[in-house]
């Protein structure tokens, strides 16, 4: 959560993600670059300029993959939640590794030219009517170019700026970039058939991918299908048992426009706000209550459980619902309450009364 | 809807506390990534073919080599036979991607001398012009003989990939295939006498320098077809120990592999 903009805002979970994130990059490129070559005569009759292009470029690619594959995961199962905590930092490596490809490329196969670089780049290869010898070279840039605005655009002030919706569909650009990856790759170094390893990885990248769109996907769709039943005398729904929701946690239900609804129960009380945390549209509902507020399970953004804000002085902002209690039942009102309207929690009947104030004003900043 | 896995606890990024059950799983997924990426980095590596055993060779060191300049389809030297040799005719090209036919044209014909340094595979010679006048116009020497005339040797269908020359020959190593495409590309439009690498030799020959039909320079045209397994058809001529292969568009792609 932010108040002001640092420009990287760290914390030793960050440190020790991004550390191990170069160690893999530098394991990589070293063993690529210098023990590959002490290994086989092959590697050694290479040029070095294009051995690092083939090491910066594979490695680019196989990390495109690992951030693409996160978010799948993490809506799979919540032990790889923690992945998707840094992700930004990744995606900028990988643009970072993909950028330094690039210039290899550009300072070697289009320079030593009367023909400036850029224009090289552009006008030496006009194969375009047919599929092997497309100029490849053409989809790695566009890759590139988005890989760079989504790094450049990562920090939480564009996100602050750009509002979330616009700034997520923005970073969807990440599936466009990973398509004109996938081509560039396909018709330059998988084609050309010379390393069989990059087809098998070309294909395995996106079997994977696939997969675990797929997969995530139907779940998705499975939690939006499980329609919550709407009330016939008070139109209100009927988003799960009451016995349903563990202490800490919630139950989502799906609002007849499609919104997900998150109901929290925190010491014998429901509170209901909008499933959509306000940072990055996370899930607040598979979060937890943590010192007394819903706590996105993404970015550890909070909001107080009666009027759905974030304690001072962050000033984000989830929609809040009345909820009741009819039964074993758990009803929602599908109206959202203006934004920041105090609701007091409905108390569970016959359950034991809290022992301690209910409800936090203040918590820690991050 | 999917049953979700055992609640492992909940991780809080900014949080100085980690759950043992996610901190377990960030370790192995740790190791699983770091494992990963050695593994892929030495899988990609090590399976990398072998480009060839093409290179820069200082035959001349230093010295000159003097013989007929002929210009077309690109500079070639024709160097008589001296020193047990017979007679050799070799192709000419510049620094970086640029040929030498702006220093070659006004010497079509004559005697020339030339320094530089070579680049060789197999039997594909490549002289890189360089150093203080690369390419001079010389009186021809005492006794000096005129390169015999090309012997014609017939139409050819070929199947093999279109390669400038100075990489293929050891320039940039692999100066083959399709991601080296664009760069072949800007060597043959700089100048660079481009070549046809066969699947299977010609006369023992398994490379041929590539002309246009009228024997002059290669079709821009055919530039769509470098890097490529492609099948072209065309006249063969041979002058001294290099064969010229006058080829005809459009190119049709290859069969073989």
């Amino acid at each position: 959560m932010s108040t002001a903009y640092k420009p990287v805002g760290w914390n030793r979970n960050k440190l020790i993600y991004d550390a191990i994130l170069l160690c893999g990059v530098v394991a990589y490129i070293l063993l690529y670059l210098k023990l590959a070559p002490l290994l086989s005569s092959s590697v050694r009759a290479v040029d070095t300029p294009i051995l690092r292009m083939r090491a910066f470029g594979s490695l680019a690619f196989l990390l495109l993959t690992l951030v693409l594959a996160i978010g799948p995961l993490a809506r799979l199962d919540s032990r790889f939640l923690p992945l998707l905590y840094n992700r930004r930092h990744l995606g900028v490596m990988t643009a970072a590794v993909a950028f330094t490809h690039a210039m290899f490329v550009l300072d070697w196969y289009f320079a030593f030219s009367a023909t400036p670089k850029f224009t090289a780049l552009f006008t030496s290869n006009t194969s375009f009517g047919s599929i092997a010898g497309f100029p490849f070279e053409l989809f790695g840039v566009f890759a590139l170019v988005i890989l760079l605005v989504l790094a450049a655009t990562s920090h939480d002030f564009w996100l602050s700026f750009l509002s979330p919706p616009v700034w997520k569909a923005m970073h969807m650009g990440i599936y466009a970039a990973y398509a004109a990856a996938v081509l560039h790759v396909g018709l330059g170094a998988a084609i050309d058939g010379t390393n069989p390893m990059t087809a098998l990885f070309l294909s395995a990248s996106l079997a994977a991918l696939s997969v675990l769109h797929l997969l995530a996907g139907r779940r998705e769709m499975a939690i939006d299908d499980a329609a919550s039943r709407i009330d016939a005398k008070t139109d209100w729904v009927d988003v799960g048992a009451l016995d349903a929701i563990q202490e800490g946690r919630a139950i989502v239900g799906v609002l007849p426009r499609g919104e997900r609804v998150a109901v929290f129960r925190f010491k014998n009380r429901l509170s209901a706000l909008s499933n959509l945390c306000s940072h990055q549209n996370g899930p607040i509902g598979e979060g937890k209550v943590v010192m007394g507020f819903a706590t996105c399970p993404w970015h550890g953004y909070q909001y107080r459980l009666e009027d759905g804000c974030a304690p001072p002085p962050f000033r984000e902002r989830v929609r809040k619902y009345r909820v009741k209690i009819s039964g074993a039942r758990v009803l929602v009102d599908p109206v959202a309450v203006p934004l920041g309207t105090r609701i007091e929690p409905v108390v569970i009947d016959g359950a034991p009364p809290p022992a301690s104030p209910p409800l936090p004003s203040r918590r820690t900043s991050p | 809807m999917m049953p979700r896995p055992p609640d492992p606890g909940f991780f809080i990024g900014y949080a100085k506390k980690v759950p043992p059950e996610i901190a377990q799983c960030a370790l192995l997924v740790s190791v699983f990534f770091l494992l990963g990426l050695v593994s892929a980095s030495l899988a990609f590596s090590l399976s990398a073919q072998d480009p060839g055993s093409g290179g820069y060779v200082d035959e001349l060191k230093g010295g000159r080599l003097a013989g007929v300049l002929e210009t077309l389809p690109y500079p070639i030297l024709r160097v008589p036979a001296q020193d047990g040799k017979g007679p050799r005719a070799i192709m000419l090209s510049g620094q970086g991607k640029a040929g030498v036919a702006n220093a070659a044209d006004p010497l079509a014909g004559q005697w020339a001398e030339v320094s530089g340094i070579f680049v060789k595979r197999g039997e594909l010679d490549m002289l890189l012009v360089g150093g203080r006048n690369g390419l001079a116009g010389v009186e021809p020497p005492a006794g000096a003989v005129q390169p015999q005339a090309p012997v014609a040797l017939g139409r050819w269908r070929l199947t093999g990939e279109i390669c400038d020359g100075k990489c293929y020959a050891g320039a940039m190593r692999p100066g083959t295939g399709l991601a080296h495409k664009a760069c072949a590309n800007l060597c043959i439009t700089g100048g660079v006498p481009p070549v046809f690498v066969t699947t299977s030799p010609v006369e023992g020959h398994n490379f041929l320098l590539m002309a246009g039909a009228d024997g002059g320079p290669l079709p821009r045209a055919l530039l769509d077809h470098t890097g490529l397994l492609i099948e072209l058809e065309g006249e063969i001529e041979q002058r001294d120990d290099i064969m010229i292969f006058k080829v005809e568009t459009p190119a049709r792609p290859g069969v073989a592999s």
